[in-house]
């Protein structure tokens, strides 16, 4: 299958008679309906209204309880100049979303390209590599905690092995972000799996003759696989910063554990622990609106959100356009 | 074209009216309601964040309401805290009564309604107030509008480990900041490859008790001016404790601190590094007896009051307490108030509670109560309540949310994050304000 | 399609100089190093989290790595500890039918939106794959509206009735599979006269197997690891918590120590590996269309 994001070739296109066409039309038009009607009562009322809604809410004060009032713009204004978490959030959003996506990526493509030339055993590699992306992200994020304990932990004692005193990962306002980095490199094996597919697609007569010509390991890697599986990679740039800027449970679920309070995970009092170098944009969203109840505050966030996804959204949908996906196949 | 357009609208809009435009507790009225009559079935639902022996102890006391009341029957519901009930009054899916271990949302759920307002009941049921002593009393209003009452109050004092005491040829537990560094020095033992083996105090934001709500007081540092403006940047007790805090963390040396408390025993278990002898002094409420006396029976302690950084506070101490309300959305709210009244202002029920729970009664009689059966050590915390200096962190329309950036600021300077204190301080108190403005 | 069956091709077998043969050997060890040492790095952390589920509670507040004691009752202790097969039932209750309802309700969109031709088919594609990419925090605030109206907040039902219509990420999926059956297919059954719903049933779905069985894998899987929901739903009420939102406040609710944790960690990995086990080849199908067609 090199069809990576090519035009798929069509089945095979018998041309039907335009009077059956017509004569099935209406019953046709009520079959489609029927199949879609589950979709089209979801995005309406799952998506669209809840988009309206959400524009609507941002214009006011809403608390749950009492009716909401109208309050203008003042949910925009505090949002760009009053609100200094707003910031902090959207900077640790940025950290994340750059970090995973770079870190991720590279680590994918160095882990695929290893992985494509081995030729025993590299089922199980395969298996190892691609197993903690199972790992619930909860139960992940937690054995991560455990994992890099400042004092108990295996990954400090390690080090202390070779005289180096360990950071203080989730516990340092500086290492927490790269530990959550870290986590997300170990859960990085759904990357792997497409890249390494995308590799294989490669024609190997491409590299038979790169390699008759004299090219060496990194400029066959450049010339020949980069390019062929760029579309690949562009693809998991952009659904990866999607996923960054979503980026919610495991910063919420290490930060309460690393911070040993006695409160749940998810409770105001340890989210973005330490002093907030965790706190994501959306987790100061999810806060807004269901801990301190300022929904119309939180919808005003929620609105910027969407833009932002949204722009990454088209850029995504754009190129899955000009590879063919989602047009008519005939 | 058009009417496709109108169609998709329509559509859009039976969401919209259903729920968009309207809250969910807009629909409950004001005013007294009686009490079910005699004859009338009643469940209530109770929750508070008890659990285990204290759940079921809870449910206990409630029993002698029910004897009472036998037409009303309760349904005793655990581990919710106020988030949880936050939500739940969101949500619509409140509980009847709801007890909350903590004062720091008081403003929240008085300002938004998100508890009823009782004043209406007192009156009715002339109430007499003045047997609650004052500072329970300010923590169970906002602006006038009595939105709860209390239920046991905790007061805060110095728990510490005589055995290491006596090692250490300490005679008597320090009153003042200064003493409390100097002995919690002498106090740490290091490992060999330099961790910390015994920590003499542990100094950090946030840990255990150590919290800014709990610390402040003792340093005089006020939480804001008479109009309910921030004045952690101007009131110069914050900056006294931010400063102790941050030099007796170095002393101890930092990264040390951080790894002791990544390794700590849960606070709530018999795991507490006090409770296991991994700590030497602490500062801890009035329950921590309790736990004590049934996890650690052999520990040997002292309490006394917690030092100030000024000697003439002496005597200052933070206090909070649990407090009983009823939620907006509670189906029962005539029956609500009858427990509400029975378990906040009845001396049985508060004796048998603070016996159970190791928490001071919050009545002038159930204080003086005769059937108080509470270890030795509890006298530090009745003296400090009879003391008169008993400090609140005051209640904002915005809950505990100024309480978190304080913390986080202080857990920022503190392990080095930062060299500004008064710029962050500034800046907090910026920030406290903001917050509270904003869904006015 | 499976994974190994092309390999870039090694070129034409030589005999190659030593020198040549010698580079070749230290490229094989090299690789083979690198492969070996992420292997070990991916494995590593579940074993110390296999390791200290066994150990007793003072050990696992101390740097020793091996059990003195192997104290495999934790796994029992960790049921007495929290009410775990409250939660497990839980998860399962939403997994299942989140699934199941599911199948039901986007099986014949991805048909719909594969087999059959029809103006607007593009648009409501698109419509799919925006709502797949769109941050569940964007709209979360009038859905929570929604349900607390309906007084199901507190509940998992606000998390699995939206089933009934339609997954976008699952109609996704399975139409990106559907769509490569040949049409012939669905062409020669509609020449017997088949309906359309005869068609999705008796030649579609039967031929899309794996595709669907992907969607319905992935979907089990989103809603067993499913933080965000759950904790936004359920957060008020802990009979109707999942094993991820119990997990996450295990250590503190339960006041228990870190080798229960991690015991209980390894009770909410093991189904999950159990299935990909069983399993493995959806997964990667699944991926492969998810990630590489789209």
């Amino acid at each position: 299958m090199t069809a990576v994001l090519e035009k798929r070739p069509g089945g095979a296109s018998v041309a039907r008679p335009p009077a059956r066409r017509r004569r099935r039309g209406r019953g046709r038009r009520l079959t489609i309906l029927a199949f879609t009607a589950p979709w089209l009562i979801g995005l309406t009322l799952f998506f669209l209204y809840p988009a309206v809604a959400t524009l609507v809410y941002s214009f006011t004060n809403f608390d749950l309880i009492d009716n909401p009032t109208f309050a203008g713009v003042k949910n925009y204004v505090f949002l760009f100049t009053s609100d200094p978490l707003l910031w902090t959030s959207i900077g640790n959003t940025v950290w994340l979303t750059v970090a995973l996506t770079v870190g991720r990526v590279l680590f994918g493509l160095v882990a695929a390209v290893v992985l494509v030339r081995i030729k025993r055993g590299a089922g199980i590699f395969r298996t190892l590599f691609y197993l903690p992306a199972l790992a619930p992200p909860v139960a992940a994020s937690l054995a991560f905690v455990f994992l890099l304990n400042p004092a108990t932990g295996p990954v400090n004692q390690f080090l202390h092995l070779f005289g180096i005193q360990g950071p203080l990962w989730f516990n340092d306002p500086a290492w927490a972000k790269p530990s959550l980095a870290v986590l997300g490199l170990w859960t990085s094996g759904t990357i792997i799996v497409i890249f390494l597919a995308a590799l294989l697609d490669v024609p190997g007569e491409l590299y038979e003759a790169a390699s008759l010509d004299g090219a060496n390991g990194w400029q066959q890697f450049r010339s020949i696989t980069v390019p062929a599986i760029s579309p690949v990679i562009t693809f998991a740039v952009v659904n990866s910063i999607i996923t960054g800027l979503q980026y919610f449970t495991e910063a919420v679920v290490a930060g309460a554990v690393a911070s040993g309070s006695s409160y749940t995970s998810g409770s105001s009092n340890n989210l973005g622990y330490p002093s907030n170098s965790t706190l994501t944009f959306p987790m100061w969203l999810y806060e807004q609106a269901f801990h301190q109840f300022h929904m119309g505050y939180a919808s005003a966030m929620a609105i910027v959100l969407f833009i932002v996804s949204g722009v990454f959204t088209v850029v995504l949908v754009n190129r899955m356009r000009s590879a063919g996906i989602g047009e008519e196949e005939e | 074209m058009k009417r496709r357009t109108a169609a998709v609208l329509a559509v859009l809009a039976v969401p919209l009216t259903l729920a968009g435009c309207t809250g969910v507790g807009s629909a409950s009225s004001g005013g007294a309601q009686s009490a079910p009559a005699a004859d009338q079935k009643v469940t209530l639902t109770v929750w508070s964040a008890f659990s285990d022996r204290e759940l079921k102890g809870l449910g206990e006391v409630m029993d002698g309401f029910h004897k009472l009341h036998p037409n009303i029957t309760i349904k005793n519901v655990g581990n919710q805290d106020d988030d949880k009930i936050t939500q739940s009054i969101r949500g619509g899916t409140a509980p009847d009564v709801a007890i909350s271990f903590s004062t720091d949302d008081i403003g929240q759920y008085c300002s938004s309604g998100a508890f009823q307002d009782l004043s209406s009941y007192i009156s009715r049921d002339k109430v007499d107030l003045t047997q609650i002593p004052q500072a329970s009393r300010d923590y169970t209003t906002y602006k006038g509008k009595r939105c709860a009452m209390p239920l046991l109050a905790d007061v805060y004092g110095l728990y510490y480990n005589k055995a290491m005491f006596a090692k250490a040829g300490i005679t008597a537990p320090p009153k003042t900041m200064d003493e409390l560094a100097a002995d919690a020095k002498k106090l740490t033992q290091y490992n060999s490859d330099g961790s910390i083996k015994v920590a003499g105090y542990v100094p950090t934001p946030g840990f255990y008790e150590n919290t800014v709500q709990a610390l402040s007081p003792q340093f005089g540092a006020q939480w804001q001016d008479s109009s309910g403006k921030s004045t952690v940047a101007t009131s110069k007790g914050w900056q006294d404790m931010l400063t102790w805090q941050r030099s007796l963390t170095n002393a101890m040396g930092k990264d040390k601190l951080t790894q002791f408390t990544a390794k700590a025993g849960d606070e709530y278990s018999a795991a507490n590094d006090f409770e296991s002898g991994k700590i030497a002094m602490i500062i801890d409420g009035e329950y921590r007896t309790a736990f004590l006396k049934a996890e650690h029976p052999d520990l040997a302690y002292g309490t006394a009051p917690f030092p100030t950084f000024h000697a003439a506070d002496y005597g200052t101490a933070y206090t909070t307490g649990t407090i009983i309300g009823i939620p907006k959305g509670a189906s029962n709210t005539g029956a609500a108030w009858e427990l509400v009244k029975y378990m906040s202002t009845q001396t049985k029920p508060l004796v048998q509670l603070a016996n159970l729970l190791g928490n001071v009664p919050t009545t002038a009689d159930a204080l003086k109560s005769p059937d108080l059966k509470l270890p030795p050590q509890f006298d530090t915390f009745l003296t400090l309540s009879a003391g008169g200096k008993l400090q609140n962190n005051p209640p904002s329309p915005n809950g505990g949310a100024y309480i978190k950036v304080m913390e986080d600021f202080d857990l920022k300077y503190v392990t080095g994050g930062t060299n500004d204190l008064m710029g962050g301080l500034q800046q907090a108190a910026k920030q406290i304000d903001a917050d509270n403005a904003l869904g006015q | 399609m499976a994974i190994t069956t092309v390999r870039p091709a090694v070129p034409v077998r030589r005999r190659p100089p030593r020198d040549v043969a010698w580079n070749r050997f230290l490229a094989w060890l090299g690789l083979h190093a690198v492969a070996v040492a992420i292997a070990i790095a991916f494995i590593a952390p579940l074993v110390f989290i296999l390791l200290t589920a066994v150990m007793t509670d003072q050990q696992a507040l101390t740097p020793d790595l091996w059990p003195r004691v192997w104290r495999w009752d934790n796994y029992v202790a960790v049921f007495r500890a929290a009410p775990l097969l409250t939660y497990l039932g839980n998860s399962l209750l939403y997994a299942v039918l989140s699934t199941g309802l599911m199948l039901l309700s986007s099986v014949p969109v991805a048909y719909a939106m594969s087999r059959l031709r029809w103006r607007g088919r593009d648009l409501l594609f698109y419509s799919v794959i925006v709502a797949m990419l769109l941050p569940p925090q964007v709209i979360a605030i009038p859905i929570y509206v929604l349900w607390a109206h309906l007084h199901l907040t507190g509940t998992l039902w606000p998390l699995i009735l939206p089933n009934l219509f339609g997954d976008a990420f699952s109609i996704f999926l399975m139409r990106q599979f559907l769509i490569t059956i040949p049409q012939s297919y669905s062409d020669s059954a509609r020449v017997d006269g088949a309906s359309e719903l005869q068609i999705l049933l008796r030649v579609i779905v039967p031929m899309g197997k794996p595709g669907i069985a992907a969607a319905a894998l992935f979907s089990f899987l989103n809603a067993w690891n499913d933080y965000f929901g759950p904790l936004l739903y359920t957060g008020e009420n802990q009979a109707n918590w999942t094993l991820s939102v119990a997990l996450a406040s295990f250590h503190s609710v339960h006041q228990v120590q870190w080798n229960l944790t991690m015991a209980a960690t390894v009770l909410v990995m093991l189904p999950v590996i159990v299935l990909f086990f069983f399993a493995q080849k959806q997964f990667i199908e699944g991926i492969k269309f998810s990630g590489v067609k789209g």
